[in-house]
């Protein structure tokens, strides 16, 4: 046994506590190498609240989840994947292209967005939502991430770059950056998670 | 034989899970199969008006079954177009057969029938009487076999080829029939036109399937004061609500729309209908759902009284539970899904929830559309081919602008809070010509000065103006 199997081993006992570990729970691969290795759990959180901070609609973070939702929706016991007042009509051609099957995408409009995502976490019949919001206030996050861990549901919230002065308490905040060859992902917080930045190139980066 | 006449055998009776009262067969001690040595002619004490309503729609028919229940309590439907009461009960009521014969008549103009009416102490016999269009009235059981032997045989309705061989052998009334030997007739036309015959004439008496009309829930408060506050409202209405659940607990049944109506003092009551994307039995959730649909209706003046209804009753199926909560292992969302579609539509309204597909159309506008909400449990094998068809399909964005945004132009180059870089070969679609929706587009992927990438055209037509159709996201 190398020294490498070795030290693995010795650390696998439970009580070592480090850092990473406190993401008890083995996260959902994002499909990109650099990014899991990256974040806490090794990929997405399962559930609970995780916020994408850009600066401009549009930016990439769309790609960023594209694997992981795509890998969810092809699950045998596959629950919905919901889209909560989208700013504008995901393209369903392109959602096909991207793995995601369409059969398990549902659109929630109206006027009311974070009251529907509260219901939609909350609900237990969703693997995962997306949410566009413009200002929610921190006790509204507070309810958002207390919903998705009772339903068991991945939440995503799309805000503006801005908010990340603001106090969160979603399990995870990422801001996202685009730069010339792809993208730049900062982890603004996480449960037992590095500090830094990893920079998504082409072309394992789709756009 | 019609599917409704039952024979009045053990074993039939035992299985056919009717109540009680139902068959018409009175529990007896006497020999289970009845010989042919019992008195022709019915069973004593019965009387049936059989009536025959050429043409009726199976809705009407059951619209009169109802009506007809306030003659008797023992009213049979013989679909297509005929309908059976046994009135020897409602005689003195209804001042004889010939009083009854009217009251019907009047409720069956009232309901824009015309029947055709005959009583007969069998339930066969009255309802043949009818079709043969014979407004017989036969209340000795002795005359019954004297009155029906002119009747024709295809009132019967035996299958043609029976009559047609009847027919051939002269044979064409009941009567006539009726003196033919037993045991020949049953070897040559067979022992299932026998037994009609003998039921017919009153030898074997018919348990036939009384009618009952569908059950419907109807409960309504007096609130001891007028309420406004939709919490109070929802308060009053619990009590209505668990009575609707031990209804429908002691039925087996599941309701998929159910209303609400409250009574005001000077207005016309408001109505609150809410319909369910399963059928449901939970009250709770049902009192849930109710309370979300009050929160966005405005009642015109305090209630006075309330009234619950729920018409549309189904049986109930229950599911079998998990061993996993939903998103556990192998855990399915039936049930939270039809209940979240609910919650969300009972808020924001009937179109809030919504399915995507793709359809096949080049046409960047129409290759996709809005559904339903797409179903709780997954169809798997049903996404098979959407790999393969992904390829053909090209670079498309994640956004589709609702139409098309036009873009300023400077130099030949499209702008967007800036110059717009174009980094891909063009992609021509040019479809639509047959239909009038012609389009002539050469597509870009454009990168804007934030490096947000956009999906834009040219159009090939006069002015070649650019457009914006896409973010890629």
């Amino acid at each position: 046994m190398d020294r490498e199997a070795k030290l693995a081993r010795l650390l696998e006992h439970p009580t070592i506590w480090r850092g990473r570990s406190a993401a008890h729970q083995r996260g959902l691969p994002s499909g990109f190498a650099a990014l899991d290795a990256y974040l806490p759990g090794y990929g997405w959180p399962r559930t609970g609240l995780i916020e994408i901070l850009v600066s401009r609609f549009g930016s990439g973070e769309l790609y960023l989840l594209l694997p992981a939702l795509a890998a969810l929706t092809r699950t045998a016991a596959a629950r919905w994947c919901v889209w909560v007042a989208p700013p504008l009509m995901p393209f369903a051609p392109a959602l096909v292209s991207q793995g995601i099957v369409l059969d398990r995408v549902a659109v929630v409009g109206g006027a009311r967005p974070l009251w529907a995502l509260e219901q939609v976490l909350g609900s237990g019949a969703c693997d995962v939502a997306l949410a566009w919001a413009r200002q929610p206030q921190a006790r509204e996050i507070r309810r958002l991430q207390l919903a998705a861990e009772r339903g068991r549901t991945l939440g995503v919230l799309f805000r503006p770059r801005r908010a990340a002065r603001e106090a969160s308490a979603a399990v995870l905040r990422l801001s996202l950056q685009p730069i010339s060859a792809g993208v730049r992902i900062t982890l603004l917080k996480g449960r037992g998670a590095m500090r830094g930045a990893v920079d998504l190139l082409r072309p394992s980066w789709p756009v | 034989m019609s599917l409704h006449v039952l024979r009045a055998t053990a074993g039939k009776a035992g299985k056919s899970a009717l109540p009680a009262d139902a068959g018409g067969v009175q529990p007896r001690a006497a020999p289970l199969r009845i010989t042919p040595r019992h008195a022709p002619g019915g069973r004593t004490g019965e009387l049936w008006a059989g009536l025959h309503l050429p043409g009726i729609n199976p809705e009407k028919l059951q619209q009169l079954a109802v009506c007809a229940q306030r003659f008797t309590p023992r009213v049979s439907l013989a679909p297509p177009d005929g309908l059976l009461l046994e009135v020897q009960g409602s005689l003195h009521l209804f001042a004889g057969v010939a009083g009854l014969r009217g009251a019907l008549r009047s409720e069956c103009r009232r309901l824009q029938v015309q029947p055709v009416l005959a009583f007969a102490p069998a339930a066969l016999a009255a309802l043949v009487a009818a079709r043969a269009g014979k407004p017989l009235a036969v209340t000795d059981p002795a005359q019954l076999t004297g009155q029906l032997a002119p009747l024709p045989l295809a009132s019967l309705r035996w299958p043609p080829d029976t009559l047609a061989r009847l027919a051939r052998m002269g044979v064409r009334t009941i009567g006539a029939a009726l003196r033919l030997p037993r045991a020949g007739f049953a070897r040559r036309v067979g022992s299932e036109q026998l037994a009609m015959l003998d039921v017919l004439t009153g030898r074997t008496p018919e348990a036939r399937v009384t009618f009952h009309a569908p059950e419907r829930f109807r409960r309504r408060r007096e609130l001891d004061c007028e309420l406004e506050n939709h919490t109070l409202l929802l308060a009053a209405l619990a009590p209505l609500f668990a009575e609707l659940g031990a209804f429908l607990t002691a039925r087996q049944c599941a309701v998929v729309e159910f209303e609400c109506r409250f009574q005001h003092r000077h207005v016309p009551a408001t109505r609150c209908v809410v319909r369910l994307a399963a059928p449901a039995t939970d009250v709770q959730r049902l009192a849930g759902l109710l309370g979300e649909h009050l929160s966005v209706l405005d009642l015109p003046e305090p209630a006075r009284a309330c009234e619950l209804r729920a018409d549309a009753l189904v049986p109930y199926l229950p599911g079998s539970n998990g061993l996993w909560q939903p998103g556990e292992h192998g855990g399915s969302a039936g049930e939270e899904t039809c209940e979240l579609i609910e919650r969300l539509r009972a808020r924001l309204g009937s179109e809030a929830v919504h399915g995507l597909t793709r359809l096949a159309a080049h046409r960047p506008e129409n290759a996709w559309a809005l559904t339903e909400p797409p179903p709780a449990a997954s169809r798997r094998g049903a996404h098979v081919g959407s790999s393969t068809d992904a390829v053909a399909a090209g670079r498309r964005p994640l956004w589709l602008l609702p139409a098309p945004r036009p873009l300023s132009v400077r130099d030949g180059l499209p702008r967007r809070r800036g110059p717009l870089r174009l980094v891909s070969e063009p992609e021509r679609i040019e479809t639509g010509w047959w239909d009038g929706g012609e389009i002539a587009r050469d597509y870009y992927t454009a990168v804007d000065l934030h490096r947000v990438r956009l999906w834009v055209f040219r159009d090939r037509a006069a002015p070649h103006g650019w457009f914006l159709h896409g973010v890629f996201g």
